[in-house]
Formats: structure tokens, sequence, C-alpha cells
């Protein structure tokens, strides 16, 4: 009997027991619903904090060179560290992109009523999209945008000149230039930051995409940058955060390995403190974090499966009880015990693959749904997982099919004859 | 020879209380083109007989050749095989399956044939032709009268064209009128070369074949060999021939006592389920 007759006669004896069939493939789409949506929200979730991370700048390392030297006064007297690193950069050539202080400036901004001490945070409730927030001033090296990714649009970026002159200018994220100035052009115009006048030289293309719209790029369009010169003017102590922004991923560990005791010549033994990380050191961590849970969800997603496919095993058993005379026409009029063991295995099979088609289509509902209400991102199961998703199905209708299909097959012929 | 049985026996439960010889040790031999009818009580061990010989049973012991072949030393499926393609049978119950159409019923044994599609059909066609009954091709056996049902069984016993025909009480859950019909296809049958093998309780039935065995116990008590159908006088027969199917499994007619009877039932009815509970 070939195998198309054999998935004739299941499909078959599944319509004819339509109200059991349903049953049955409810007892397992649950279980694959929620395996499938727990594992593409996972995915969706890495991809999604893969995307964070490109946004803020890849291949970028962060050091941070603290020392505690002070004066008689109590004043940290520690040095400047940004001329060392930065020289030390230039001596690794083509391995590093650019380099940068990364430390934030405090101060108030001022333009014209809008102050930035009055800005209160503002979200949109949908899509936790930041709508309005303080700015964040870095006071920042000429290289402050190629180590971050950022794009002039209009006007110029900061030059060696205005940190060198001092300079009291600055450039403008996309999300600053609307806090401050609305629809006015910004360009050539002076904000006030702590009573000082800065000119607004440049205007950054806004980071935050439709796919990474979210707090963290947001944020990212929400900057003013300094040349790091302004410190003189502006105040606070020297800059300790720097980042490195490498010109291959490949070479992160490397320079990381080489700044880290370099920069540490220069600060005080037992006094200070040099770290070089990596974010996508931080990325690493968390997408593993993420797989655990996933693993975990998983793991009792596939619980729920067993028990469907015990339930199957159950139904298939009922069935060939129910259908032992069946077996027993079968046999006598010549079905071989393997026909018999493959119409059971190809009905539970087929009973299993329509709750996984039922189960892909719930759980894309699913990763979806939940996608927009946790993440407020869209999650589409990949082609993989839809298909391994099924494939499962399907397998654990063979599996948990081929004890009731083995039994049917051992019956007897002359006695499944004689049931009723 | 077609068939030879040499003292085959089954014994259920063998060596404990409830032992029970269904077959005590039966020899027969049946030819090619006979038509045979094996004639017994309930529980006389009857269709236990004719599993064995349409190889939907083994013996405990003793040989059984069919066709010269010890069919003990048989895989389960050659047997498969054998039933599939050189016995047809037709059962008291007609045994179709409820699911499939009439169409399908009577294609099943090709299926299993692996005939392909469009020939299957027109043998399931042509077999349901030649049982009259061919426009309820697309029915529901549940749509059909028992007559009609056992039409449909018998155009499937054969439509993979089978050198035996095995008949178990085919007539007992139908009428006089339909019975004789029935009767009269197998006649057909046996006229056009197939061995037809039929058991009855019946000696009005059993007259039809060529010639009757008669079982009981277990053991063969008459055989005629073959002599050509014998008529009963009509006042003997006529009670279980007009009897309506619901009847028909009412204990054997006070007239059959002239048949060997022991202190019957020595053999619960167990191999003999579809007669005493129909």
């Amino acid at each position: 009997m070939n195998l198309l007759q054999s998935f004739k006669m299941a499909w078959r004896s599944i319509k004819g027991k339509r109200g059991r069939s349903v049953l049955t493939v409810l007892s397992i789409f649950i279980g694959i619903a929620a395996v499938m949506t727990i594992v593409s929200v996972m995915e969706g979730m890495q991809e999604y904090t893969r995307q964070q991370y490109a946004a803020m700048g890849s291949n970028k390392i962060d050091v941070s060179v603290y020392s505690w030297t002070y004066d008689e006064d109590g004043n940290n007297i520690s040095k400047d560290y940004f001329p060392i690193l930065e020289e030390y950069c230039k001596s690794l050539g083509d391995m590093v992109v650019g380099v940068t202080p990364n430390s934030r400036a405090n101060g108030t901004v001022v333009y014209g009523t809008v102050n930035s001490a009055n800005i209160e945070y503002k979200y949109d409730e949908e899509t936790w999209e930041l709508l309005q927030a303080p700015p964040q001033m870095y006071y920042a090296s000429p290289q402050y945008s190629l180590v971050n990714e950022y794009e002039i649009t209009r006007g110029r970026d900061l030059t060696y000149l205005d940190v060198e002159k001092y300079n009291q200018v600055c450039v403008l994220g996309s999300m600053a230039v609307k806090t401050f100035f609305g629809n006015v052009d910004p360009l050539g115009r002076e904000l006030q930051i702590n009573g000082n006048k800065f000119q607004v030289i440049g205007i950054y293309k806004q980071k935050a995409t439709a796919s990474s719209q979210g707090y963290q790029a947001n944020q990212m369009d929400n900057v003013i940058i300094l040349p790091y010169s302004a410190r003189r003017l502006l105040g606070g102590s020297v800059d300790n955060q720097f980042q490195i922004k490498v010109s291959k991923s490949e070479y992160i560990k490397d320079v990381i390995s080489r700044v880290g005791p370099y920069m540490r010549n220069f600060i005080p033994e037992n006094a200070g403190s040099v770290d070089a990380y990596s974010q996508s050191t931080w990325q690493e961590y968390e997408t593993e974090q993420l797989s655990m849970i996933g693993l975990v969800l998983g793991g009792i997603a596939a619980i729920s499966l067993i028990v469907g496919g015990i339930g199957i095993m159950n139904i298939m058993l009922v069935s060939v009880t129910e259908r032992t005379k069946e077996i027993g026409i079968r046999r006598a009029i010549g079905a071989r015990r393997s026909s018999i063991v493959s119409q059971f295995l190809i009905e539970a099979g087929m009973l299993c693959g329509m709750g996984g088609i039922v189960g892909i289509i719930v759980g894309t509902i699913g990763s979806l749904v939940l996608g927009k209400l946790m993440y407020k991102i869209v999650i589409w199961p990949s082609p993989i997982v839809t298909l391994g998703t099924f494939a499962f199905s399907v397998a654990l209708g063979l599996l948990f099919g081929s004890y009731p299909a083995s039994k049917a097959s051992k019956l007897q012929p002359v006695e499944a004859l004689r049931a009723e | 020879m077609l068939i030879e049985t040499k003292d085959i026996y089954k014994i259920y439960d063998e060596g404990k209380e409830s032992e029970v010889r269904a077959l005590n040790g039966v020899s027969l031999n049946i030819d090619k083109g006979e038509f045979v009818a094996i004639i017994g009580q309930s529980g006389s061990g009857k269709s236990t007989l004719m599993n064995m010989l349409g190889c939907l049973d083994v013996p405990t012991r003793g040989t059984y050749l069919l066709r010269g072949t010890d069919v003990k030393k048989l895989s389960d499926n050659e047997l498969s095989k054998i039933r599939n393609k050189e016995i047809g049978f037709i059962f008291q119950q007609y045994n179709l399956i409820q699911s499939l159409t009439v169409q399908e019923n009577v294609e099943l044994p090709l299926i299993y044939q692996g005939v392909d599609a469009s020939k299957r059909a027109e043998m399931a066609r042509q077999a349901l032709e030649k049982m009259g009954i061919l426009d309820k091709a697309a029915s529901r056996p549940t749509q059909l009268s028992g007559g009609q049902q056992q039409r449909v069984a018998i155009a499937r016993a054969i439509a993979t064209r089978p050198e035996i025909i095995m008949a178990d009480e085919p007539t007992g859950a139908l009428d006089s009128r339909t019975g004789a019909d029935i009767l009269g296809f197998l006649r057909q049958f046996n006229d056009d070369g197939t061995t037809v093998i039929l058991i009855t309780h019946d000696n009005s039935i059993a007259a039809s074949a060529d010639r009757r065995v008669r079982i009981s116990d277990g053991l063969i008590t008459e055989d005629t060999g073959t002599v050509g159908p014998v008529s009963y006088s009509g006042e003997d027969d006529a009670g279980s021939m007009r009897k309506p199917a619901s009847a028909a499994h009412a204990p054997a007619p006070e007239t059959l006592a002239a048949a060997p009877q022991t202190a019957e039932p020595t053999i619960p009815a167990s191999n003999d389920k579809e007669v005493s509970e129909g």
C-alpha cells in the first residue's frame, strides 16, 4: 500500500471523528504555540538587543581612568589623561578609528524661554518613544562623531581648532534641536550654558530608527556635544571616561589588553584604577542571559508538549480499541502489520501536524502581541523556527503514536474480527 | 490438492482447567473447484476450522498444507498476502468498514495489493456490477439493507479474483429470499471455477453445496464427498430459511436433531461468537 493511500485513509478517519480530532488538536497546539512564542520572542529580544547596541555604535571600547590624588585643601589634582590616551591611540595606527572623552557635562541650558532645568520626561505610552527629556551634554573630542557614529546633516562638526582655541561652540542631536528650537533654524544661534554663550555650529542626523525606537536610541539624539576644552569654562573634574572605536571587532580584545596596562602606568599605585571594557562584552553577556531565560521557559513549555503527547497517545489507544473490528477486517482482507502501523502512525502524525499548524498560527500571533506589549517591537517568527516547530509537532505525533500503532498491529486477526 | 489438513487441533488454554478444544484432530482435503459446506452447531468448531483454512489463525497442532505449502512455516506477511490474493472472505455480519464508501470498501483489498488507482477503481466497479449493486458505489454501508451490504461484501471478496471463497454463515442475517440470492452467487462463482467453502449451521443451506462436511465437538462426523446438491424435503428446512433476519440466530431448528449431536454445549461459544451473539 502506498503512502498517498495511507494519508487518504488517515485523513478519512480523522474527519470521521471530527469532534475528537478537534480536541486532540487542541491538546497539542497549546504547547506548540507556547514553545513557538517563547522561542521567537527570545529571538526577537536578541535581535532587539543587537540593534540597540548597534545604534550605540559597535566596536567600541570604554575606558575609565580614575586616580585619587588630592592637594592639601582636598582638591582632586589628578592629571588630564585624555592627551595621553589620544597620543597612545595614534600609535596604534589603523586599529583605532577614533578616541574621545565620554564625560557628562553638567549645567543648565537656556534658549529663550526654554530652560533645561524645567524640562520634564515625557514618553509616548504606546511605543515608549521618548518625546521630551532634558538634554545630555558631553565633553567630546573632534572624533566624537566617528566613535559614536553620528553624522552631520547641517553645519559642521567639532574640529581640533575648536578644542585648541576654547571655542564656545556646540553640535546638537536632532531631539535637542527640537526641544530648544522647535521649527527655528538653530545654526548660528546661541545657547546659554551656565550663563555662557555657546554657538550651535552643527546638527547630527537622527539616530533612532523605526526599529530601534526606544529610550536608549532616543537619548542618543537628545545630546549637546561640547569641545572637551569647554570644561575649563564649565568646571568639573578632569575627564575620566573615554571611548575608543576600533576599526574591526577582532581588534577589541587586543586594544583592551594594550590600553589598560598602558594607562595604568600613569596613575598612582593604590590610589587609582583603570578599566577598559567593550560594549560587545555586555552584549554577549546579555544575549547569553536571554538564551538562558529562553531555555528555561522553553523547557517549561516542553512539559506541556509532553502532556499533550500523552494525550495523543491516550486518544490513539482509545481509537485502536474502538477500531479493533476494523483492524480485524483489514487484516482479514490482507493488510500487513506494517500497513496497520503506518495507518495509525500517519494518523497520529497528521493530528499533531494539524496541532502544529494551529500552534504556529497562534504562536505567531502570540509573539507579535507579546513583542508589542512587552518590548514595543514587531517579532515575526523566523522561517527556521516555524518549520522547526512544524517538524517537531509531527515528530511528537510519531513518537507518541508509535505505541498505539504497534499495539494495533499486534492484534490477532481472528480475535480482532470478533470484537464488536 | 488445494487444501490439505492433517490432524489439526486448536486448543485454547491447553493444560489449564479452562482448556477448550475447538478442533480436536481434523483431517480434511478439499480439491480445487469444489463447493464444500461445513455444517455444525454453534460451538462445534466450524468457524475455528474456517479461520484455520482462511489463514486467519494457526493450528495448535497438526499441519495445514495450502497448495502443498505448510502454513505454519509462513510469516505474518506471507499469510497476509495469501488472505489478500488467494482467499475472499464473506462474513455473516458483512464486516464492511463503516467510514468508507461502498466503492472504497471493495477497493480495500486491491489497495493492499498495491494496484494503482484507476485499475483498482475499474476492478471494484466490475465486482460491484457483477453483484448488481454498482448504483450504490458512492453510498455508505449504513445506508444499505442487509442484503445489499452482503452483496458489497461479496463484491469485496471477489474483486481480487481469489481462488478460494470462504463464506461464514453468509445468509445468517438475511431473509430467505435474499439468502437464496447469495447462495446463487456462490454457486455461480463455483461454476466459474472458484473453490467455495460455505460454513453454516443450516442443513438446508448446506444442501446447495456439492459436498457436505459435518463437524461436531471439533471432529468431522460426516463427509459426503462431492455428490452434487441434495434437495432436502421442503418441510424440514422451511423453518430456518423463512426466518426474518432478526430471528436468524435462534437455536437450530428441531429438525436438525437428526444430525449427530452430543450433549451441547460442551464447548463454550467463545470461538463462535458471531453466531451465538450475532
